[in-house]
């Protein structure tokens, strides 16, 4: 089972208010624990931009040691886009933020997520009205067996 | 080529973003017929792997340009066209195309 939530019209000065707050919304549901959101932070301090995935799109992550209590996957939609220093992406103005609780518990969501957006879920996002929208969106995007009301 | 081609997806955690640039990488080496094993790993565990071909964003192949004998710098990892046309290109320039 996987952990699904989202939140919409958050206000965010920059990316790191922006990644801290995709994340959060994992620790509020209880996926990750509260150091997350951080280490999400330092990946790309770390590592550079590269979660910024496709147009207007960032993947929020850290990994599993970094505080991840089950497999959760959160969609965050800005109040208005920010920035993540992307040559090609930016800016970003809808963050999917995921955690898993170890390397391989993860792989059937995030696969199923990927096809997903190839398939046009981020404007799916981006056109729904409101969190519970967007969070069965996210939901209807997950294989069966780890969808939340499964 | 006349085996199974080895592809690393790159990414920093080499977990996460990886992953989608693997699913991505695979259907586009579908879709060009290419017999390949795709694996997702961070940068650091690509450097000690052998592999045909790398795959990443330009922050991390310009780091690994030297890993493997072909190393493809995307910037959209779920644009599958482009990532396979760059495939196209690149292995037909190895002669691993049929």
């Amino acid at each position: 089972m996987t952990a699904v939530g989202a939140r919409d019209g958050v206000d965010a000065d920059g990316w790191r208010a922006a990644t801290r707050a995709a994340a959060g919304v994992l620790v509020e549901m209880g996926a990750a624990a509260a150091g997350y959101p951080d280490a999400c932070v330092r990946v790309v301090e770390r590592d550079g931009p590269y979660i910024v995935l496709t147009k207007g799109l960032a993947l929020v992550h850290a990994r599993p040691e970094d505080g991840g209590l089950a497999v959760g996957v959160a969609a965050t939609r800005l109040a208005a886009p920010v920035e993540f220093g992307h040559p090609d992406n930016d800016p970003v103005d809808l963050l999917l933020a995921f955690c898993t609780p170890d390397a391989d518990a993860h792989v059937a969501s995030l696969s199923a997520l990927a096809r997903a957006l190839s398939a046009g879920l981020a404007d799916r996002l981006r056109g729904a009205a409101g969190d519970a929208e967007m969070a069965a969106e996210l939901g209807r995007a997950l294989p069966e067996e780890a969808r939340p009301d499964a | 080529m006349d085996r199974t081609l080895e592809v690393l997806a790159v990414c920093g955690v080499g977990m996460g973003s990886s992953l989608m640039l693997k699913m991505t990488a695979e259907d586009a080496l579908r879709a060009l017929n290419v017999d390949a094993r795709v694996e997702n790993t961070d940068l650091s565990t690509a450097r000690g792997m052998t592999a045909d071909v790398i795959i990443g964003q330009g922050m991390h192949t310009d780091e690994i340009a030297d890993a493997a004998p072909v190393v493809i710098t995307v910037s959209d990892f779920l644009d599958k066209e482009g990532l396979q046309a760059a495939l196209r290109e690149r292995l037909a320039e190895k002669g691993w195309l049929a």
